[in-house]
């Protein structure tokens, strides 16, 4: 037998194996139940909550967190490559610690726990604290990123800089960073994306009537409105949810691909 | 064919088998919880009809803590203990059934969303008859009857429901006291969170004003000290049990439990055991 006509027989095997499964599953689902409880009649009076109260402040709280962890995450990734060791100890410090804890612990943390501590409490009432919470978690995420994106600028470049006359801060601000940002906007975008899922755990923190992001609103009409006593908002929701984060990331896609050409 | 490929081959018809068995055994695993639970093993003939979600058990959701109605106790069969707790044990026990309790969201346990699902046969979760909750669950007869009210700490000069405006009130996510907080206190700015820790812990951390929730639970936080009870509304609310949507079975049985708590003393033991009064006279 001719090697090209056994790779076709074990592809052929392979797909049949797929078939099958995707066969048995799609017959032992009960579609008449999932019909009922997940795409249950009077679901298009849920739209337009879901999208007008959901996914905008859904996409304020991902917007805030995002400039604002953001600029937090350049701040610890310089630190990092700090020259003077306190400061490198400290952002270490800050990373492995709030990449370390989940974000909903964070999130109750300063909900919670940082007011009943410093009688300070965050602006913005739960959801602001939230926000702060999501802030510190993100910003230590995406420091290591920039931080990898600023030493994998070629020495080269520094070098080159240096002996146009330009100082430290000047090679820095015109020379790495720009270049570093080129390098590190697909993972970032992906921590955009991860962020616009963890806006879903906000509501533990305490949610104003009328400013709940997509979950909350999701969960509202679970148990209000026509679709009450089922999780068709769920679907609604999560349909909602892939409309705003694969466009994201096919932008990172298409980012890399573009990248790889261009090297 | 090659040595080689028969034996690729003969593996993957392996991993389809393996496969296929597992599904198998997930799905008819799933058919026995839905059939009834008499007709697969045998059980009392008492509990043959009431269609329970694992046999020889009644399982009961409840969203815990929310004492003195449920709250964490190791040293109870379930784990659990508090006036709802009671209620259902009794049932459990009149039926000949075990009991286990679970801990769930409360908005799934209102909605009937947990009991739609088949994660639990009752909800006993100091839960409200309402006819907006009695669209997608049924309700056993009320066996407490509930007020609303405001808790505030001990400076706080909110003395009324009047003084809100432009306040924090803290409401649990789906509850009568959020319907009441809505109607009653339209220029509050309400606050929506889980259960009644986060409740607590929001408002010792000053990211709420003021607590609008059932009664009793308010009153136990009044008695740890630091806070009070400045208001309680009598809105003529009553806690039910509640079974899936139907199962009337499971229903009458509840109901003749409560009444044969009732009948027989145990409710009123059980009453002051956790509210340290006797039950008002009917």
């Amino acid at each position: 037998m001719k090697r090209s006509t056994q790779r076709r027989l074990r592809q052929g095997g392979l797909y049949a194996v797929l078939l099958g499964v995707i066969l048995y599953l799609a017959f032992s689902v009960d579609w008449e139940n999932v019909r009922n409880s997940f795409w249950a009649e009077g679901l298009s009076g849920n739209w337009h909550d879901l999208i007008v109260v959901g996914v905008r402040h859904t996409v304020i709280y991902t917007l805030i967190a995002f400039s604002c962890g953001l600029v937090l995450a350049l701040l610890l990734a310089l630190m990092k490559l700090s020259p003077a060791f306190a400061y490198r100890w400290i952002a270490t410090a800050y990373i492995e610690l709030f990449r370390g804890l989940p974000a909903l612990v964070t999130i109750i943390f300063m909900a919670f726990a940082v007011p009943i501590a410093f009688h300070w409490r965050p602006p913005g009432g739960g959801a602001g604290a939230g926000v702060v919470g999501l802030i510190l978690v993100a910003g230590a995420y995406m420091a290591e990123t920039i931080r990898a994106g600023i030493q994998a600028v070629p020495t080269g470049q520094v070098e080159a800089a240096h002996s146009l006359g330009m100082n430290g801060f000047h090679t820095m601000t015109a020379v790495v960073i720009p270049q570093a940002f080129r390098i590190v906007i697909p993972p970032l975008t992906n921590e955009l994306v991860a962020l616009i899922k963890d806006t879903s755990l906000l509501s533990v923190a305490g949610v104003a009537l009328g400013g709940g992001e997509l979950t909350t609103v999701t969960q509202n009409f679970m148990t209000d409105g026509p679709t009450a006593g089922t999780g068709t908002s769920l679907t609604q929701a999560a349909l909602l949810y892939l409309v705003i984060t694969l466009p994201l990331t096919q932008l990172v896609a298409w980012l890399e691909r573009r990248q790889r050409r261009a090297r | 064919m090659t040595k080689r490929s028969l034996k690729t081959s003969a593996a993957a018809v392996a991993a389809v088998a393996a496969l296929s068995f597992s599904l198998a055994a997930c799905g008819s695993s799933d058919d026995d919880a839905s059939e009834p639970a008499g007709s697969t093993t045998p059980t009392t003939s008492a509990t043959a009809d009431l269609d329970l979600v694992s046999d020889g058990k009644l399982t009961v959701c409840s969203d815990i803590p929310y004492p003195p109605f449920e709250k964490f106790d190791k040293s109870t069969p379930s784990g659990v203990a508090g006036f709802d707790i009671d209620m259902v044990q009794y049932a459990a026990d009149k039926l000949g059934l075990g009991l286990e309790v679970l801990d769930e969201e409360f908005d799934g346990l209102q909605s009937g969303l947990t009991l739609n699902a088949g994660t639990c046969d009752v909800v006993a979760s100091a839960m409200t008859i309402t006819d907006e909750r009695e669209k997608n669950l049924d309700f056993t007869q009320g066996y407490y009857n509930a007020a609303q009210s405001l808790l505030v700490p001990d400076d706080s000069d909110i003395a009324s429901i009047d003084d809100l405006a432009g306040k924090k009130v803290g409401v649990q996510k789906g509850t009568t006291g959020e319907d009441y907080a809505e109607a009653n206190a339209p220029d509050a700015d309400i606050q929506v969170l889980k259960d009644d820790p986060s409740l607590f812990l929001a408002l010792q951390a000053g990211q709420i004003d003021a607590i609008l929730q059932d009664y009793p639970v308010n009153a136990e936080h009044e008695a740890d000290g630091g806070y009070k009870v400045v208001e309680t509304y009598d809105t003529g609310e009553h806690y039910g049990l509640a079974v899936k949507s139907g199962n009337t079975a499971l229903l009458d049985a509840l109901n003749d439990s409560i009444d044969a708590m009732k009948a027989d003393g145990t409710y009123d033991t059980s009453y002051e055991k956790w509210f340290g009064t006797k039950p008002p006279a009917e």
